[in-house]
């Protein structure tokens, strides 16, 4: 995992409001962060696009005006035993260390992508172990039922998501729905890698994660950047909402700064803090300009990549019913 | 001689889903691959997905199918529902709009080839850094000395950082990355500020700086260090193009890449025909239609299990011939790169590749109009047929539509990685990678590092590949 303890740590303490900490709690992070013998975690990846990993990756380590290199990223890192795009060993020896953590048991479980079940699993096999050929759905219901937490990452593997949009030819579905058990989810096409830190961070502290119908965090999903009761709407919070900031409504693209809602924006049925940021500046809070990127600040519309009811069969270009 | 078959499941640092097995025999003296097997073990016929949707979904839905080429189905995707509305006319507008697709989309070739070389590749070559995941591999040998060594471990953690800021830019005008909102039907949904502009350029100059000074170097010297596997991986011989990076608003636009093919054996390019092209399954998981079809009216079922099939991945053929697609064959295509083809030559290609298109996007960063809209608005056309042709990372890709109703009908996707890791077709011909990997020296059986340095050199990209199938 390319994420180094240290550069977590500064991560989370620089963002120590938008991830929930409370003051002292810092030194309790530093002392956790710093255990070489933390918890395992496999990342198991199925019906899926690898944009999950791809937006991990994205985040960490990114502080305004330093050189694009990253020299000390790799140090301290994270035990991640099992990452199919990472790894450094293949096949045999691939699959072995996944069933070793396995057995050890006590690792946090991170899957992306979505449970395709139809042709008997086999539309999605992720190793073979003595001649044998096992499927991601029997992976997911062994690893499931062995690991101390398990974390969805993106829509595909909360909801079934792309993956199993459509007719839905091989039978896919969200990970939760599959196995019945107590998954957090952690949605967005891709997951906004903010989102994942955060849920690794408080599974560190040992903490409860609060979570909503949909299995997702409360805090991340339900409550604005700062912690507060507030539903966060996307459109409620909008820099462009044109009931608070008198915004003109964009008739058709190319209006810069207008408000979308007319192009097919799922704004104001989408609850998510991506006003965050996307590929930018890790630590922003509310109340903070934007130093990083999202959809929106492009003039394009929300498509609602973090809920159940995405995609959907209605176009993105009109304006959303749901 | 006894003959070993192993079986690597998974193909790790690659994209997607992979399985590779190979026959190993010793032939005069020198135990090596006799024989190749390339499965693709995912399948999730993506193209289902876009049925009955309004078009202009399209850009949108596809970016989906990869979140490492993203922009270029987004990009095939455009160009394709530009041509099936009509948006047309050398305007301001169209020529923001393009200078803005190619700008995001050479950004993610940046950061492609830089996780390919670093992230995916070079574990094959040097030790990985000594903890998990790096740790338990395969052992990649002793041949460098461990000052080189330690180099490409730095080079490595900088690499992490470097492809991370190529997101970082193509976020400026693309919004955000992966999956990038800002491809549309007409152009492109940014409007870029003079800020914008300067954002991008502060990236670029060092990711320009990154690849000149450390990425083609690296290339370079491992090419040199392991000069062996500039013979190796050949296969075919045979390169396809479609081309990318158009720099001209006309119908038929000047590319930076040129489309075209160099059949086995060389000589010069030859003209590409996408009616030429079929996908065969005789060896895949589907039904097998009573001819060979033009990607336009490519038709899949799935059969699984079927007798005598062994892959989710088709097997693309050009009047019947196994193509090998990317860089190396879009540079060797242009003119660009005049070795042979190997492991290393794709390397190499790869990297002075991307190169040259950094340095393109300056002119087009310079181009660019501030505040100039960069869309063309056209309405949904009622019937309408089109095709979309450009070039991810990893090699050509191909979108084909068919509107009628104002939904869409039939939406068909080939993909590099179809190509390159097909399947045997109909007249048991190897795939490309199959073929390259006949004639691999295996020093172990139990860890045939050779074998994955072969696969990678090809840049796989499964979740593309298997993504693209039809259902009737």
């Amino acid at each position: 995992m390319l994420i180094s303890r240290r550069r977590l740590l500064r991560y989370c303490l620089l963002s120590a409001g938008a991830l929930g900490l409370g003051p002292g709690e810092g030194w309790l992070l530093r002392r956790l962060l710093a255990n070489p013998s933390g918890p395992s975690v496999i990342w198991l990846i199925g019906s899926a696009c690898t944009g999950c990993s791809i937006s991990f990756l994205n985040r960490i380590s990114d502080v305004a005006g330093e050189p694009a290199t990253v020299t000390d990223v790799l140090a301290d890192s994270l035990n991640v035993l099992f990452h199919p795009t990472l790894m450094g060993s293949a096949g045999e020896t691939a699959a072995a260390t996944l069933e070793r953590v396995r057995d050890e048991g006590n690792f946090i479980l991170m899957l992306e992508g979505a449970v395709p079940t139809r042709f008997g699993g086999h539309a999605c096999v992720v190793y073979q172990r003595n001649g044998r050929a096992v499927t991601y759905q029997e992976a997911v219901q062994d690893l499931t039922a062995r690991a101390s937490k398990t974390l969805c990452v993106g829509t595909c593997a909360a909801f079934g998501g792309i993956s199993a949009a459509g007719s839905n030819p091989t039978g896919a579905m969200g990970v939760g729905q599959l196995t019945g058990r107590p998954v957090i989810s952690l949605s967005g096409c891709p997951v906004n890698p903010d989102w994942v830190v955060w849920a690794v961070v408080q599974l560190l502290l040992g903490r409860e994660i609060e979570l909503d119908e949909d299995r997702r965090p409360m805090a991340l999903y339900n409550r604005d950047l700062g912690g507060g009761a507030a539903e966060p709407i996307l459109h409620d919070k909008c820099p462009r909402n044109p009931g608070l900031h008198g915004t003109p409504v964009a008739v058709s693209f190319g209006e810069d700064g207008h408000c979308l809602e007319n192009l097919g924006c799922r704004g104001p049925h989408t609850k998510a803090r991506c006003d965050g940021c996307w590929n930018g500046i890790a630590g922003n809070v509310a109340g903070q300009p934007h130093a990083g990127r999202w959809c929106i600040g492009v003039n394009a519309p929300c498509h609602g990549c973090v809920e159940k009811t995405f995609p959907g069969l209605q176009s993105f270009f009109e304006p959303y019913v749901p | 001689m006894p003959v070993f078959t192993a079986a690597i499941d998974p193909v790790t640092r690659i994209e997607g889903h992979l399985k590779v097995e190979v026959k190993v025999e010793t032939v005069g003296g020198v135990q090596q691959v006799v024989d190749a097997f390339s499965t693709g073990t995912l399948f999730r016929g993506f193209e289902t997905i876009l049925e009955q949707r309004d078009p202009r979904d399209a850009p949108l839905i596809t970016s989906r199918i990869c979140g490492v080429c993203p922009t270029a189905h987004g990009m095939a995707a455009a160009l394709l529902l530009d041509r099936a509305f009509g948006v047309e006319g050398d305007t301001p507008a169209r020529t923001n709009g393009r200078l803005l697709r190619n700008l995001v989309h050479g950004a993610c070739y940046i950061e492609s080839a830089i996780l390919h070389f670093y992230l995916l590749s070079l574990p094959d070559f040097v030790a990985p850094l000594p903890m998990a995941p790096w740790i338990p591999a395969w052992n990649p040998g002793r041949r460098l000395d461990s000052g080189t060594a330690a180099q490409y471990a730095e080079h490595y953690k900088a690499a992490v950082g470097a492809r991370r800021d190529a997101h970082e830019m193509a976020a400026v005008f693309g919004g955000r990355l992966p999956h990038s909102p800002g491809y549309i039907v007409g152009g492109f949904t940014a409007v870029p500020s003079a800020e914008d502009i300067a954002a991008f350029g502060a990236h670029l100059e060092a990711l320009i700086g990154f690849t000149g000074s450390v990425y083609v170097p690296d290339a370079e010297r491992l090419a040199s260090l392991f000069a062996e596997y500039g013979r190796l991986g050949k296969g075919y011989g045979a390169l396809l193009a479609f081309g990318t990076f158009e720099l001209d608003n006309s119908a038929q636009p000047a590319l930076l890449f040129r489309r075209g093919r160099l059949p086995a054996g060389g000589g010069t390019a030859l003209d590409v025909d996408t009616s030429r092209v079929a996908e065969q399954v005789r060896h895949s998981w589907y039904v097998e239609p009573g001819a060979d079809l033009p990607p336009a009216q490519g038709t899949t079922k799935p059969q699984h299990p079927k007798a005598g099939a062994y892959s989710w991945l088709k097997a693309p053929r050009y009047e019947g011939v196994p193509y090998e697609a990317g860089p190396l064959a879009r540079m060797t295509v242009n003119g660009d790169y005049q070795g042979g083809v190997s492991v290393m030559d794709r390397h190499v290609a790869r990297a002075r590749e991307t190169l040259k298109i950094a340095r393109a996007m300056r002119q087009w960063l310079a181009q660019l109009v501030p505040g100039q809209p960069a869309y063309t608005h056209r309405p949904v056309p009622a019937t309408a047929q089109a095709e979309g042709l450009t070039e991810a990372p990893r090699g050509a890709l191909g979108h084909w539509i068919e509107v009628r109703d104002g939904r869409i009908a039939k939406y068909q996707i080939i993909t590099p990685t179809c190509w390159n890791l097909s399947p045997r077709d109909r007249n048991g011909q190897r795939g490309p990678l199959e073929q390259a990997l006949v004639g691999t020296p295996v020093a172990n059986i139990d860890q045939p590092i050779e074998v994955l340095r072969v696969i990678h050199s090809f840049d796989p990209c499964l979740d593309c590949a298997t993504h693209v199938t039809r259902l009737e």
